[in-house]
């Protein structure tokens, strides 16, 4: 970078140099970019020729200010003694105020003599002369206040102790004044309520309001009964005495860091070169720019880096993994007791914390390096009062997300990372304790169907299918047609359906699933009832639905149509209950059949409110475990076809869970966790992206 | 020419059409629907408070056959089974599962609605997406990781960990539905605040969570239910009977023969069954607005 004959402050604006040293330098350079071949030479050596660092007579002149500056801060110590005889005041606040500012105004005018040779000086000028404007008079605002505060405390002694018989007499008649106004009002209204002039809900508001008025009236008045109000008064300036103290000390931080801002600094720096020295300690950098206060929060960064991050990563302090190296050998050749598993989650942790640490260099980097470039430029570092206003003010978000992120991460990252990660190893019962890395092996076997685990993929994959469809279309039609049922204007009895239909969803779900699965069990009820209904009354002919799959399915879609109906309801009767009457009636005017209303308003209404929900509703049934596997356990077998692990009405989800949790073939199982997160991810995305709120970006 | 007056005369003063022969018809037949599905309703949920006081049932349930009141199944289910430890143990989860919930979310929620940061979309986005990926997918290293973490911390039980699983799957959808909430309120009651000196923190507390309460109950009302009405997570995680919730609890009087107690099933279901009813017709409105507002999870 060029030093130019200007620096720019915060805000934009460009100040002439003071720096006579630069300002020379930058003059000729100035020069050398405009100049032709041939005055480059002479004007590189004229750039050449100027004097030192320690021989220009402006670093001379500045020396000698720096000099006297440096006696005028040697004085203080004797300079605060001498005031803080002279100041009279008490209160701690006001001392230390008034102290600081007779030693600011000593200081500006130290300062104001020198302010043209160095913005820096010009700073200090002004900054001195701010507190030593404003702290007096806030001391005084104090002082008052502190008076105002003893007077009005004699006083609350004064009225505590004197005998206000009275005022509480008059208060007393005032409230008796009062009741009995209110009673006349309210017999008023009754009476008013009796000649029908306003209605039961009217003269119930009426009456709450008229309490209220009365209440309010009376209460007031006893607050300005003498204690009552002096304790008040007293309570009021120890609250403004408290708070003002800390206003006015922000209002002339808020000050300085304006002056700050608007006066720029000069360096003979042109590379940012501590950031790049500093990268692998964060912190460091910040302390050699002189940001100290928030260096040390770098350095805590630094503290979790080298002695949390990268120890783990290398294997140190594992539960009984061996950090990232863990991830390759998985344990392979280890001893006996460990696990793979176990390996391949601290593997994963360590990559989680790595990462963390890759994130805290670069921040760190990257606020050094922006802080030095500001300065080049001719900006002045924030001061801790600002770092920490726009640290409240930006990193507020981030710290109050953290512990949401923190779980997020652990809980539910990690686990879908690790699952990922078995799809690719031969995680089965023969290789519980020590598994290897495996490639596609367990996708391939998935798509062509083969093995004792992936056969009968697809066979499930095709019912999970129907099923999905098949139940969650009864539940929403089932749904529909009740909620326009219900909701037509001649339907007596409302409120009975709606909370009679509300029920399959308000009574929780496995208690009802398993109930029907005892109710259709093979001496079950329903069974029973069943085949009485069939004719079958000798054993051999007994249609039992658990022991057929067909049957089983039927039944399974009947009762998720029971099921999912009541929500789908719920929320139709919602939305028809919004459609505005006015379509109905211009409709009716057109002479449309109520038929042709419910076809061409109601439904294409519904649909369309509904649609995201209704996805959400696919989706849930498509991952419907429990319904699956509490009903009928996923049965009934057959093993010909399904093989040992699953049984003819799986869907995939149940699949998964006796895979992986009954049967132990985890990897192939996590194989087809992959493909289903990945295909519902996809649907919910699609689901997603139709919703009002993302398209129109408010996210 | 003097007409009488007969009935039919009467001025027609409904504001509907009058009932034609079509529309009777109609109608009778909506009648006929909405009782037969009341019906299909109530029977089956009849059985079960029923056969809960059915005395005249040995282990099976029985419809049908005679009746005679009893508490048996009741006392059965209070004395020999650990009905009590599993009710306590949903509680216990569902209320720690509804606080932490509530902690984190509020939070998050007040930050993605009022403050722009960078990497908000994208990490919304993120945890969006990754929320899409059922809980379930996880199984297998739940197990893994909750020996880990329990080698580490002892006295970390399952529960707990079943706890963290149940709040961290909510955290995305739960913040959404928040977010959406506060950016309805203006934000000229958080400037007011501001103005008059409040940090971030009393903006939170004086002005957004007294606003975003509805939604709050609705968020905590449902982390509430959740536990009660999951079975597979505890199925995985919970090894020991006196551990279970209700749902995993109930299941284990019916799916073996040596345990097997369907009626005492029965009254179980009922004990759990009344109160979330109770809840879920007293807020039914609540509940479905929460619901379709998060209807972003699948």
């Amino acid at each position: 970078m060029k030093y130019g004959t200007t620096v720019l402050d915060d805000i934009g604006n460009a100040h002439p140099r003071k720096n006579l040293r630069l300002r020379e330098k930058g003059v000729l350079e100035e020069k050398l970019k405009q100049a032709d071949k041939s005055e480059r030479a002479a004007i590189r050596a004229e750039l050449k020729a100027l004097p030192k660092k320690s021989d220009h007579p402006y670093e001379k002149d500045l020396r000698a200010v720096r000099d006297q500056e440096k006696k005028l801060l040697q004085g203080t110590k004797d300079r605060r003694r001498k005031s803080l005889s002279e100041i009279k005041d008490t209160d701690p606040k006001i001392r230390s105020w008034l102290l600081e500012a007779a030693e600011s105004e000593e200081r500006y005018r130290f300062y104001e003599q020198h302010q043209d040779l160095s913005y820096d000086f010009e700073l200090e000028y002004k900054k001195n002369f701010d507190i030593a404007d404003q702290l007096p008079e806030a001391a005084a605002e104090r002082r008052a206040l502190l008076d105002e505060l003893a007077e009005a405390e004699t006083d609350l002694q004064k009225a505590n102790s004197e005998d206000h018989a009275t005022a509480k007499a008059d208060f007393e008649e005032f409230r008796a004044q009062r009741i009995a106004e209110r009673d006349e009002q309210k017999a008023r209204l009754k009476q008013m309520r009796r000649d029908g002039m306003i209605s039961a809900k009217a003269l119930q508001n009426e009456r709450k309001m008229t309490d209220l008025a009365a209440d309010e009236d009376i209460k007031s008045k006893k607050r300005s009964l003498p204690p009552a109000f002096t304790k008040d008064r007293v309570r009021n300036i120890r609250h403004k005495l408290k708070t003002e103290a800390v206003k006015k000390e922000k209002l002339l931080n808020a000050d300085i860091s304006d002056l700050r801002r608007r006066t720029p600094t000069e360096t003979d720096k042109r590379i940012p070169w501590i950031s790049w020295l500093t990268i692998l300690l964060p912190g460091l950098g910040q302390l050699i720019i002189g940001q100290r206060l928030k260096s040390i929060f770098f350095f805590l960064g630094s503290l979790y880096i080298y002695l949390i991050a990268i120890p783990y990563s290398l294997g140190y302090g594992n539960y009984r993994g061996d950090g990232i190296a863990g991830l390759f050998s998985l344990a392979e050749g280890g001893a006996r007791l460990d696990r793979s598993i176990i390996f391949m989650i601290e593997g994963v942790i360590a990559v989680i914390l790595l990462v963390l640490a890759l994130l805290l260099f670069y921040f760190s980097f990257r606020d050094v390096h922006r802080n030095e470039k500001k300065e080049i430029r001719g900006i002045r570092l924030n001061n801790w009062f600002e770092t920490r206003s726009s640290l409240r003010r930006d990193g507020f978000p981030f710290i109050v997300s953290a512990p949401a992120a923190l779980v997020t991460i652990f809980i539910v990252a990690l686990p879908i990372a690790v699952t990922m990660l078995i799809s690719f190893t031969n995680y089965d019962p023969t290789h519980q304790s020590k598994f290897v890395w495996h490639g596609l092996v367990n996708f391939k076997q998935i798509v062509a169907g083969q093995g004792i685990a992936g056969g009968p993929f697809w066979l499930i994959t095709g019912w999970t299918i129907v099923w999905t469809l098949l139940a969650t279309s009864l539940a929403i039609f089932i749904g529909f047609t009740l909620a326009l049922l219900v909701n037509q204007d001649r339907v007596l009895g409302k409120r009975f359906f709606r909370t009679t239909y509300l029920l399959p969803w308000a009574v929780p779900a496995f208690i009802t699933i398993m109930f029907f699965s005892i109710l259709f069990s093979p001496q079950g009820p329903l069974t029973i009832a069943l085949n009485n209904l069939l004719g079958n009354t000798k054993p051999a002919d007994m249609l039992n639905i658990k022991y057929t799959s067909w049957g089983t399915r039927i039944v399974l879609i009947i009762l998720q149509g029971w099921l999912g109906s009541s929500y789908i309801f719920l929320l139709s009767t919602g939305i028809l209950q919004g459609i505005s009457k006015d379509l109905y009636e211009a409709a009716e005017i057109d002479g449309a059949t109520g038929f042709q209303q419910t076809r061409h308003i109601t439904i294409p209404l519904l649909l369309y409110q509904t649609a995201p929900l209704m996805i959400g509703q696919y989706t849930f049934n498509f991952n419907n475990f429990s319904i699956i596997y509490l009903f009928n356990g996923g049965g009934p077998f057959e093993p010909s076809k399904y093989g040992n692990m699953a049984g003819t009405t799986d869907i995939l989800i149940s699949y998964i869970y006796k895979l992986t949790i009954q049967n132990q073939y985890q990897g192939i199982g996590s194989a087809i966790t992959v493909v289903v997160s990945m295909f519902i991810m996809f649907v919910t995305w699609i689901g997603f992206s139709r919703t009002k709120s993302f398209k129109e970006e408010k996210l | 020419m003097s007409r009488k007056k007969t009935k039919n005369d009467a001025l027609y003063l409904s504001d509907r059409q009058p009932l034609t022969t079509a529309k009777l018809i109609s109608l009778i037949i909506s009648y006929i629907l909405l009782i037969f599905w009341a019906f299909v309703i109530l029977w089956p949920l009849a059985q079960i408070v029923m056969s809960s006081f059915n005395g005249n049932q040995g282990s099976y349930i029985s419809i049908g056959g005679e009746y005679k009141f009893s508490l048996k199944h009741f006392t059965y289910l209070f004395n020999e089974t650990y009905f009590w430890n599993w009710v306590l143990n949903t509680i216990v989860v569902a209320v720690a599962t509804a606080l932490l919930t509530l902690l984190i979310v509020s939070f998050t929620g007040y930050a993605y609605s009022r403050f722009r940061f960078s990497g908000r979309k994208a990490s919304l986005m993120t945890i969006m997406l990754l929320q899409t990926v059922p809980t379930f997918a996880g199984i297998t290293a739940f197990y893994t990781l909750h020996s880990i973490v329990a080698a580490v911390i002892p006295g970390f039980t399952r529960q707990l960990f079943l706890i963290l699983i149940y709040a961290g799957g909510g955290i995305a959808s739960n913040t959404f539905i928040l977010k959406g909430y506060i950016d309805g309120v203006s934000t000229e009651l958080d400037d007011a605040a501001r103005i008059d000196g409040c940090g971030n923190l009393q903006v939170y507390r004086l002005i957004i969570m007294p606003i975003a309460r509805p939604m709050l109950a609705i968020i905590a009302l449902w982390s509430f239910i959740g536990p009660f009405l999951d079975y597979m997570m505890p199925s995985i995680l919970l090894n020991d009977p006196k551990s279970y919730t209700l749902a995993t609890g109930l299941h284990t009087l019916i799916n073996d023969q040596y345990n097997m107690q369907q009626p005492a099933f029965a009254a179980g279901g009922l004990l759990t069954a009344i109160p979330i009813v109770i809840l879920f017709i007293a807020l039914q409105k609540e509940l479905v607005s929460g619901l379709s507002s998060g209807a972003v999870k699948g």
